[in-house]
Order: structure tokens, then C-alpha cells, then sequence
């Protein structure tokens, strides 16, 4: 590692130590001085940045006279600070009369063709472009001509609303796309008087990430297209929130009015999604505020539906559950709070006597004991240490859709750092209509049909260790030459594409459609792994928000330390349903209709069950299919904590009260248990946190305090006994 | 979106012989990026006179870079087609000298006898009018570019004699690759300056 040289500099007076190399503008941060910018944004590259002139400073450097003394040198104009690289003895002046002067000209020059209609526009309130004009700009402006008059609402994609007179070509979307997603989907075309942003022949801008330039831009040009004209930024309120669109565990911001969500934005976690957001993510939490959602308890009346109060719901689930006793069933979970799974654990094991909880969906339900065979008890890669991995693998996962924010990370380490990214993809992802594949940037790329995942497995395997068996010779490609015949037939090109494999830390990911099958796949990279001298990790990471604290919490068959012997897994509750073994089900905020491996299982053995009731934000098709369906408090209503694939845990806070008749599910739990004689004393998701911190040793660092904003990860599992 | 070289898919309307001139430009850069320029003039001839949509892409892919960065450059020089020009493609600079010569008579006078606008082209396909930046040759203006030639000290009366001239010739035909243009006069000289007779090479750089 090299080591940080540091130079002194002089902001405004203030003399501070700065990495050599760092630009002014950062420099300027650490001694509180913000120089107006638009373009610059410390994330992105500096290829075509420093376009907006608008952090201009002056600038005197030290030089030596002709007797050896030292005297400050003024730069004859000002320069950008975005793309001035702190140097020893500079001195940096940000408010002189004629920086003054220059930024008062360049908001003339960038107002031109602005059209200043921050009545009507969404970034009024929150606009740099606004802000800086009332700071820094002249009153009137000399322009008196006519302004262009570009399209005001042209549709750039599903989400993102283009008004193009509002542009002020920073490029910082267009930087977005080349830096970060990598689709580089958006350009400046007709460079000159005419110049816009574009995608290529106004084809829809397919990014899974064009949410985020809606949050780059530093104008009211890139517009929400659900949130435009909903309200005025001083109208929101903002709640810390953890999005619950997969496992990754984005930070964001839930901005709500009168009981409304209204918007998504990033909150910045270094360690997990920086300052972005999916698509998905973004606009796929609107669930919260849908006017489809529950808002009471419901009961089977023959073929409809009779909405009842509370008490009611609850005394009869709780005595269809007492007449199970033991053979009543859970299935779901992934999508409930450590807090929520905590207590129905409880509720499941201590209060019916029931080990029949299975949060998987099939089709392969290995042990507890299978898994640590094939697995090892190593914890999964956290997002952040991809930056230093020397090698990544994907193996079965179209990683923009299933992990969004690991793609980016994963990214970011091949492009930004050097990592040799190697996939091994089903040849039918290549058809996959949409943008960022893991293959624009692979060092090589391995397409199989499906079925022959396990051969590529042992190719790989044989690849990784090849260079290391006494009888072969040094080397990725002599391992090559000799691969195994399940690999030659079938008739895959393999080996030369496979850069060495044992010159750094190696962190493998194997998409969901892999491991859900079979351990095979991870079993065989996991041997080969050990044999390695480098450190590799196996991840099968869990995609749902909370299917890692559902791991955690063991809300699997085998996942008591009392029980004796393992309840029933989730393809065995649904078979046991129909032949009358399993008397009630409880369906925990997954809609297993629509998600089971086997759909036509899950319906036939809801339509036989004797009973069972739902717990669901909406009338999904597993609820449609119910005895009792009871409304759950969606994240943006109550408190808790979930655990993301990387086995951080993580809080997410109230934003609003939805107004309508909804409950927590620990709630729900702990209610149903009292009906049943078992008192939960639960006031608040602190109370049960510090009950889990208690009873679950992946979890006895954790307090309800020190998760902090950026949540913490789980004690490593090598250093706990296994459950 | 991949930038598979090699996939066939990509493999679309360049010749052999064009794919190998690519290559051959291609390796003078350290970039392949580098030659986006006349790979655009490959495009341009190969696909017919126009860059269209297909072709971009085409130089996209060959070039490993997204299309629309193509597209970028591709609008920013007028001397890619991005639209379908006529068979003869006649510009008239509009720039400062040869509009202080009346550029705009000469505009006119080609637009009454064509019967289309500036930036248009004749149902039939034949003609394009349009205005172009300066063509390089003030000193001669207007000048008037068709194809890979140009006319100097064009007024409105030389129109027929221009249309004449440009009628049968395939050198007016219109660019499709960068190549030598040819300075033309269609009389002897004006305002006491001596002209060349016969046509002059001149490097349009
Ligand atoms: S972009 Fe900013 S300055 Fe422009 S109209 Fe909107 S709020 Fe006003
Ligand atoms: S749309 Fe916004 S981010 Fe993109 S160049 Fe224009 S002002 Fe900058
Ligand atoms: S912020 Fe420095 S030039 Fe734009
Ligand atoms: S102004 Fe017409 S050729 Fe230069």
C-alpha cells in the first residue's frame, strides 16, 4: 500500500492538511467552506466534468524569487475547484470581488435558456440551480431575447420525465450512466447551440438505474414521473427507512405527506448502496400508499369476504391454531422483521409446539446440517469488500435483477479497481431485453444450457485447483488443457478464457435459481475453494428483504436447538394440508401463490386446508384463497430492524400512520399467543430486539442502540458455534 | 448491451472489403474508439448516402463503444447524413463571406427551380437543398458543394448552367466516404481575378 502524501493549503484564511491530489472543492469541505457547484459530484469522473465554471476560486501558488525567498504568485484567472488538485503551499481565495463577479456572469450565461418556472417545478425548494441563483446571481438578467423552447415533458423512460428546457448539460446523468450503471445509455447530441441530452434515437432509456439521475441532476430537468406535480418539498417530511424491494438492504429516505408516501430517495450508506438506488426500489415501494391495500381484518363468509374487527380475527385464528396444536404449519416470513419472525417463532414453537416453519419456497430444501457440509459456516462477502476482491464469480445470476445494488458494487470493482469478473450464465440471459448485464464489463463470460451447471461447477472447480495438483504443471490454461470430460461433453469453451485464479481474495456469487435446486453447485466450488491458498468465499445469498434474518432466526424445520426432532419443510406442510396431517397454516406477507416453485401445489392445498389464515399488505392470490386475512402495517408504519444478505442488521423507523386498521405481525403473534395463555410482554420492537440479542447468539452484540444509521453486521460465524 | 465484436448478430451491411479498411484504421489508435470518424464515412457509404439508425449501431458495435456516443458525434458534423438526401446533394454556404456575396439570392433561385425548400429533397428522390457552414473557399464565394465538388463565385443566373453541370456526373453524386474534392468553375473569372480553367485538386483536409 502506498502511502498518503499530505500537503498544507489555505482556504479562506484556514490552513488544513490535505491528501496531495485531493480537488479544492473537497479541500474547501473540511474547513466548512461549500463552493457552489452544479456539475461536480464527487462520484463521478472527471471526463467531460468541470463544465458549469460555477466553483470558480482564485488561486496563488508560492514561487521562489531569484534570492530564494518565497512569495504567492496569483494565477491571472480563476480556476474551476472541482478540477484543481490541492498542491503544497496553495492558496485559495473563495470570495474575492472577482469571484464574486464570476459566478454572479456564469448564472447569467447558464439562466439564458433556463426557463425559471420554479412555481411549477418539482426541484423548487430543493434546487441548486434556485439556491445558487438566490445566493450568488444578479437580480435581472441582460438577456432579453427569446429562450429555446425544447420539449417540456419528454418521456425518457418508465419512470423518468425529461424537461429539457430546464437542462443545464452539466452531464452528471450522463456521467451517471457511463460511471455507475455502465449502460451509458444518455449523450449530449448536436454539441453546439442546439446541444441535449439524448438517448440514443430517443429509444427508451432502459437502465434499471434511471432513478438515479433524477437525484444527479442539480436542476428540475430529470423528473419522477409518479411523483411530479404531488407536492412541494417544504410540504414532505423524511423517515429513515430501509427499502424492501430485495436483500440488499439500500438505505433510503421515505418522503410522505398526510399519511402518503410520495417518494423514494437514497440515504447514503458507504457500505452498502453509496448514495444510489434500482428502479425498483426507488418506484417499487408505492405498496405503502396503494389504495388496494388491507385496511381490516377479514373472515371467510362461504365465498366472500366479511370484514370484522380485530378481536374477532383474532379469537378465531387463535383457536384454529390451539385446535392444531402441533400440527399447525408457517410458511413465509422473508418479507417480516427480525421483531415480526422473532415472535412468531415463539408463537410457533413455545406456545403450539409446532417446528413446522419453512420461510423457503422450494424447490430443494436441504439441513441445516447439508448446509454446513456443503457451506462451511463462513459468512457471506459484504457488499463493501468487493472493492477488494481480485476475482469475482457469477455463477446463475442475472445480478442487475436480483442483487441491483451488488451489481454496482460489483462494478465498480472491475471497472474502478481492477477485478477480474468471470460469469458462468445461462445462454438465455444473453436475451434478456434489458440493460446492465454483468457481461458488458466480464473479463470472460461462460454460457451453459440449462442442466449443465453441474459440469461447469467441476470445470471451474478443476480450473481453480488445477494450478495446485503435484501432477500438473503451474497455470490457469496448462489446467485448462485437461478438463474434465463432463466439461468436453458439454462442449462449453472454457479454459483459456479463465484468467488465474490464485493471486488474491475470490468471492464467489450463485444466483438463486442455482442454489434453490441443489447445493450441488456451491458444493463443488466450496471443495475446490478449500484447496485453494487464496481466500474464497461461496455466497447464495438470500433475495428476499428479510430472507437472511428468516436464516438467522431459524425459521426453518430444523431450525430449533430444542426440538428434538425437525418439523415438516414447506413442500411437506402444503402435501400435509391436503392429506389432513397439517390442520391450519399460517401464510406470513408472501404471496406463495404467485412465488412457490410449485404454484399448482400451493393451490390445491389451500383449497383442501382445513384452515388458514394470511397475513398481507393487499388481497394478494394466496389471501384470495384464506379463512382469516389480516392487514399488516406495511415498512413505512411501524418499527423494526431487517437483516440484509450480507447479515447487516439494519433499523427502519415509523414514517406515518397509514389511517387505515393495520398491525405489526409481532403484534399480531404475541396477541394470538395471549388468547392462547402464553403472555408476551412485547410493548415495542425494542423490547423484542433485546429479547433476540438475548437468545440468539448470531445476534449478542447487537443492541437497539448501537445499530446506528448504516445497521451493523452479524457477529462473523466462525467465531460462534454452529446452531 | 454487449460490444461483442464478434458476434454475427453485429456483423450487418459492412462489406468484407469495408470491415478490413475498419480494421486497417483501427490500428493506427491505441484506441479502437479513435477512428469513430471514418468509420462513420464507411457507414455513410456503405449504407446508401445515409447514417441511419442501423448504421450507428453497426459502428457502435465494431467500435465496442454505446451507440449513442456514435450518434453524438455522428450530429454534431453536417456532413454526416443522418437523413436521406437526394442523389445530388447541393449545399450553398450561408456562412458570413458568401452571404455578404448573396449566398441568399443564389438559395432562391435554386429553390424556385427545384421547387423545394432549403432542407428539403425532390419527391423524386433526385435532388437535396440545403444551407452548409463555411465551405472553406471564401475567397471564391458563394461556394456551392455537390458531392465531391465544389463551385466557386456561384450567382442566382449560373443555377441552370450549375444543374446542367451536375446532371450526368457521378462525382456529384452524393458523399459517401471522405475523399479529395475538386474546385470547379463554371466561367471565367470575375471582378478582375484570374481563375484556373480547368478544374484544381484541392485537400479538404
Ligand atoms: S430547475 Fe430549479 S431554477 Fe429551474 S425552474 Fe426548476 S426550481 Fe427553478
Ligand atoms: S439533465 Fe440534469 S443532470 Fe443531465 S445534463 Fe441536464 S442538468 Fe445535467
Ligand atoms: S463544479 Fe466545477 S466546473 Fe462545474
Ligand atoms: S463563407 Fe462560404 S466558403 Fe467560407
Amino acid at each position: 500500500m502506498s502511502q498518503v502524501e499530505f500537503v498544507n493549503i489555505t482556504i479562506d484564511g484556514t490552513t488544513v492538511q490535505v491528501p496531495a491530489g485531493e480537488m479544492v472543492i473537497e479541500s474547501a469541505r473540511r474547513v466548512g467552506i461549500e463552493i457552489p457547484h452544479f456539475c461536480y459530484h464527487p462520484r463521478l469522473t472527471m471526463e467531460a466534468g468541470a463544465n458549469c465554471r460555477m466553483c470558480l476560486v482564485e488561486v496563488s501558488m508560492p514561487r521562489k524569487n531569484p534570492d530564494g525567498t518565497l512569495a504567492l504568485a496569483r494565477m491571472p484567472k480563476p480556476q474551476t475547484s472541482c478540477s484543481l488538485p490541492a498542491a503544497e503551499g496553495m492558496v485559495i481565495e473563495t470570495e474575492t470581488p472577482m469571484i464574486v463577479e464570476a459566478r454572479k456572469g456564469m448564472l447569467e450565461f447558464l439562466l439564458i435558456n433556463h426557463p425559471l418556472d420554479c412555481p411549477i417545478c418539482d426541484r423548487g425548494g430543493e434546487c441548486p440551480l434556485q439556491n445558487n441563483t438566490m445566493h450568488y446571481g444578479a437580480a435581472t438578467t441582460r438577456f432579453v431575447e427569446e429562450k429555446r423552447h425544447p420539449p417540456k415533458a419528454y418521456p425518457l423512460s418508465k419512470y423518468v420525465i425529461f424537461d429539457r428546457e430546464r437542462c443545464i448539460h452539466c452531464a452528471r446523468c450522463t456521467r451517471f450512466a457511463s460511471d455507475i450503471s455502465g449502460d451509458a445509455q444518455l449523450d449530449f447530441l448536436k454539441r453546439g447551440a442546439d446541444m441535449e441530452v439524448s438517448s440514443f434515437r430517443d429509444t427508451e432509456f432502459t437502465s434499471l438505474y434511471s432513478g438515479n439521475v433524477i437525484e444527479v441532476c442539480p436542476v428540475g430537468a430529470l423528473l419522477s414521473r409518479p411523483y411530479r406535480f404531488t407536492a412541494r418539498p417544504w410540504d414532505l417530511s423524511t423517515q429513515k427507512s430501509i427499502c424492501t424491494e430485495c436483500s440488499n438492504g439500500c438505505n433510503i429516505k421515505l418522503d410522505h405527506r398526510a399519511g402518503k408516501l410520495l417518494r423514494v430517495n437514497a440515504r447514503l450508506n458507504e457500505e452498502v448502496n453509496e448514495e444510489w438506488t434500482c428502479d425498483q426500489g426507488k418506484f417499487g415501494m408505492d405498496y405503502a400508499s396503494h389504495e388496494k391495500r388491507l385496511r381490516r381484518p377479514l373472515i371467510r363468509d362461504g365465498a366472500v369476504f366479511r370484514e370484522v374487527s380485530w378481536d374477532e380475527a383474532l379469537t378465531h385464528v387463535a383457536t384454529a391454531l390451539s385446535e392444531a396444536g402441533p400440527a399447525a404449519a408457517f410458511l413465509g416470513g422473508a418479507r417480516s422483521s427480525n421483531e415480526d419472525l422473532f415472535v412468531l417463532r415463539r408463537l410457533f414453537q413455545e406456545v403450539l409446539g409446532s417446528q413446522n416453519m419453512d420461510h423457503r419456497l422450494g424447490p430443494a430444501y436441504p439441513s441445516a446440517a447439508d448446509v454446513r457440509a456443503a457451506l462451511g459456516s463462513q459468512s457471506p462477502t459484504p457488499i463493501a469488500a468487493y472493492e477488494r476482491m481480485t476475482t469475482i464469480i457469477v455463477f446463475g445470476c442475472d445480478l442487475a435483477v436480483e442483487l441491483p445494488i451488488l451489481y454496482l458494487r460489483v462494478r465498480k470493482a472491475a471497472v474502478r479497481r481492477g477485478a477480474k469478473v468471470i460469469e458462468c450464465q445461462p445462454s438465455s440471459y444473453r436475451e434478456r431485453p434489458h440493460a446492465n448485464k454483468v457481461t458488458d464489463f466480464a473479463h470472460s463470460s461462460i454460457w451453459y444450457e440449462p442442466g449443465q451447471e453441474t459440469a461447469i461447477a467441476e470445470a471451474l472447480a478443476h480450473v481453480m485447483t488445477g494450478g495446485r495438483d503435484p501432477g500438473a504443471s503451474d497455470g490457469a490454461s496448462d489446467a485448462a488443457a485437461s478438463l474434465p470430460n463432463a466439461v468436453a461433453e458439454a462442449n462449453v469453451e472454457f479454459g483459456s478464457a479463465i484468467p488465474r485464479l490464485d493471486d488474491g481474495p475470490i468471492a464467489i456469487i450463485i444466483g438463486r435459481d442455482v442454489w434453490s435446486r441443489s447445493l450441488s453447485v456451491p458444493a463443488t466450488l466450496k471443495a475446490a475453494a478449500d484447496k485453494m491458498g487464496t481466500p474464497c468465499v461461496i455466497n447464495t445469498y438470500a433475495c428476499s428483504v428479510n430472507e437472511q434474518g428468516a436464516r438467522e432466526l431459524g425459521i426453518l424445520p430444523d431450525g430449533s436447538v430444542q426440538a428434538s426432532a425437525p418439523g415438516l419443510n414447506a413442500d411437506q406442510i402444503l402435501h400435509g394440508l391436503k392429506d389432513g396431517t397439517v390442520k391450519a397454516l399460517w401464510v406470513s406477507g408472501v404471496d406463495i401463490a404467485s412465488q412457490f416453485h410449485d404454484p399448482e401445489l400451493v393451490t390445491q392445498s389451500l383449497e383442501q386446508a382445513p384452515f388458514v389464515v394470511v397475513t398481507a399488505l393487499d388481497l394478494n392470490r394466496t389471501a384470495t384463497m384464506a379463512d382469516v386475512v389480516l392487514p399488516l402495517a406495511s415498512v413505512a408504519e411501524y418499527d423494526g430492524t431487517y437483516t440484509s444478505m450480507e447479515r447487516r442488521v439494519q433499523r427502519f423507523h415509523q414514517a406515518f400512520d397509514a389511517g387505515v386498521d393495520v398491525r405489526e405481525e409481532w403484534r399480531i403473534a404475541a396477541n394470538v399467543g395471549m388468547r392462547l395463555g402464553v403472555d408476551m410482554p412485547y410493548a415495542s420492537w425494542r423490547d423484542i430486539f433485546g429479547a433476540i440479542a438475548t437468545s440468539e447468539r448470531a445476534f449478542a452484540e447487537c443492541t437497539p442502540d448501537n445499530l446506528g444509521d448504516g445497521g451493523r453486521l452479524l457477529a462473523d460465524r466462525n467465531n460462534e458455534d454452529s446452531r | 448491451m454487449t460490444h461483442d465484436r464478434t458476434d454475427p448478430a453485429y456483423a450487418r451491411r459492412f462489406s468484407p472489403d469495408a470491415v478490413r479498411e475498419l480494421e486497417e484504421l483501427v490500428a493506427r489508435y491505441p484506441q479502437r474508439k479513435a477512428a469513430m470518424l471514418p468509420a462513420l464515412w464507411i457507414a455513410q457509404r456503405e449504407y446508401g448516402g445515409e447514417i441511419t439508425a442501423e448504421a450507428m449501431e453497426e459502428v457502435a458495435h465494431r467500435l465496442g463503444v454505446p451507440p449513442v456516443e456514435v450518434e453524438g458525434v455522428a450530429s454534431f458534423y453536417t456532413m454526416y447524413n443522418l437523413k436521406k438526401r437526394g442523389r445530388k446533394h447541393i449545399e450553398v454556404c450561408a456562412c458570413l463571406t458568401c452571404a455578404v456575396l448573396d449566398s441568399a439570392s443564389v438559395i432562391h433561385a435554386l429553390e424556385q427551380r427545384l421547387g423545394i425548400k432549403a432542407g428539403e429533397t425532390t419527391a423524386d428522390g433526385e435532388y437535396s437543398l440545403s444551407e452548409a457552414e463555411c465551405l472553406n473557399w471564401c475567397e471564391a464565394g458563394t461556394v456551392v458543394q455537390v458531392g465531391h465538388r465544389y463551385y466557386g463565385n456561384v450567382t442566382a443566373e449560373d443555377v441552370d448552367r450549375l444543374l446542367d453541370d451536375i446532371a450526368g456526373d457521378p462525382r456529384n453524386d452524393v458523399v459517401t466516404h471522405a475523399d479529395t474534392v475538386v474546385r470547379v468553375q463554371l466561367r471565367g473569372g470575375c471582378k478582375g481575378r484570374p481563375r484556373p480553367s480547368a478544374e484544381v485538386e484541392a485537400d479538404r483536409g
